[in-house]
């Protein structure tokens, strides 16, 4: 790859926010966050063709994680999506109802997250070179 | 009728963002906040700017009906499904096919009520009463309610996985005393619309004195009530002495001590003791009927309530009366009905 990877990570805890900015930046992708499903969706309005995959809590004011996997798989149904949830099973099957690509649990294996982060990016990319 | 969300504080603002946001998406919305902020009017502004607004809108408080009729309302019924049910029935579901179903009260809803409802929600299907058949409904489904559902989940009395199917979009109008800039938008909003609907009479706009009165009020009821009282004034006459209610309403009730009395209260409002002690309380059993013991019961847990408030607002009577919402004359009548003494401790007002 010769850019770097644009993410979109949502949260509104900012320690889980801050810890996987600090872990992600060490990966050398490119990041972007907001507290809360709707500023993550205007931050992706604004560049919706730009990033390369978001990361989304579940439970979260305004705008829930599963609504934002909606609105945005709507906008760009190939657009790669990791829901992470601390909460049970219900809003995960949700999550997954939505298309969510990946549903991660709390507490999250940042190695297994990476790893599913470039799989996805690596995936897509793919994808987006065939559709060209 | 177009519905306006009026305000301009950045509480509605962003609501009003929300909504642009989320209005196109047919996502199940939860709206929540204090009887009175206006939650059918964000409904109603979310089903206007979506592309469902040619469909119908179809409202159902879930508190105002029993459980069986509110069943029957919502999935309708075939003929002779129950005594009485002489024809077929369409429900709500199905009349707001394609458009919007407006779950008012939500928090109200039983148990079983609900597991029907996550049904519908999860398979978009259902059958009305004594019907085998399914029935496919696209209808977007808006709840609102004035209960904290999180708190009605560890109380076992809202079913979480209802809960999170139908939170997906979560809107929250703060209580007005919280964004008092709102207070003369409405005002003023309100004053337009009462002289277009009565153009036989001659509403004059609030003068200074009764705006500044509005706009230190606390709005215990919100913009209902505040609309209310500004029909009150503006076309039934009686303004003066409702804007000296305000005036005095206001100056018993400091805002500084306001919000801590009230955050104290809904904390004791749980805690008082409402278990009735049938060996302490029942000496005579020629005496033991359901009636008095209602009637003992209630009278103890008002004591205890009367009490409690009265103590923590240092026996202001006024000030108690407005958070126990009753009149001023009820609560002194109470007193003395109740047997409430008060503590040689406490200065008088």
């Amino acid at each position: 790859m010769n850019k770097q990877a644009k993410l979109l990570i949502i949260d509104d805890s900012d320690v889980i926010v801050e810890m996987l900015y600090q872990f992600l930046k060490s990966k050398n992708y490119d990041l972007v966050s907001a507290s809360n499903g709707l500023d993550g969706i205007k931050l992706f309005n604004a560049d919706a063709e730009g990033f390369d995959l978001v990361i989304t809590d579940i439970v979260m004011p305004n705008i829930s994680g599963v609504g934002v996997i909606s609105i945005l798989k709507n906008k760009r149904p190939n657009l790669p999506i990791i829901a992470i949830t601390g909460f049970g099973e219900h809003p995960e099957s949700l999550a997954a109802e939505a298309h969510a690509d990946v549903v991660l649990e709390k507490p999250i294996d940042l190695n297994i997250l990476n790893q599913h982060i470039s799989d996805l990016v690596r995936k897509n990319s793919t994808y987006q070179s065939e559709v060209k | 009728m177009h519905t306006p969300l009026i305000g301009v504080s950045p509480e509605i603002v962003k609501i009003r963002e929300l909504i642009d946001h989320v209005a196109d998406t047919g996502l199940n919305i939860v709206i929540t906040g204090e009887t009175g902020v206006g939650k059918e009017v964000v409904s109603r502004v979310l089903y206007q700017q979506s592309p469902r607004n040619n469909k119908p809108f179809i409202k159902v408080n879930c508190a105002a009906l029993p459980d069986g009729l509110l069943e029957s309302e919502l999935y309708g019924y075939e003929q002779g499904a129950f005594t009485g049910a002489e024809k077929k029935k369409k429900g709500k579901f199905e009349l707001a096919h394609k458009g919007v179903l407006f779950l008012d009260e939500i928090g109200d809803m039983s148990l079983p009520l609900q597991a029907k409802l996550l049904h519908v929600l999860q398979s978009g299907e259902f059958a009305p009463l004594g019907s085998e058949r399914e029935i496919k409904a696209d209808t977007w489904v808006i709840a609102a309610t004035n209960h904290d559902l999180a708190e009605k989940i560890s109380d076992k009395t809202f079913r979480a996985d209802l809960y999170y199917r139908l939170n997906i979009i979560k809107i929250y109008i703060p209580p007005l005393r919280e964004r008092p800039e709102d207070i003369l938008e409405l005002v003023n909003y309100y004053t337009e619309d009462f002289i277009t609907q009565f153009s036989n009479k001659n509403i004059k706009k609030l003068d200074n004195k009764t705006i500044d009165a509005f706009l230190s009020y606390h709005w215990p009821g919100n913009v209902r009530q505040l609309q209310n009282t500004l029909k009150r004034i503006l076309i039934l006459g009686n303004g003066k002495e409702i804007i000296e209610e305000l005036i005095r309403g206001e100056s018993d009730f400091p805002s500084s001590s306001k919000s801590n009395i009230i955050k104290s209260t809904n904390r004791a409002a749980s805690t008082i003791n409402t278990s009735y002690n049938f060996d302490e309380e029942v000496t005579d059993l020629s005496n033991f009927s359901l009636k008095e013991i209602r009637k003992k019961a209630l009278d103890k847990i008002e004591k205890d309530a009367i009490q409690f408030i009265l103590s923590k607002t240092n026996w202001n009577r006024s000030k108690a009366s407005k958070i126990l919402q009753i009149s001023y004359k009820t609560l002194l009548y109470k007193i003395t009905e109740l047997n409430i003494e008060q503590p040689s401790s406490v200065i008088n007002e």
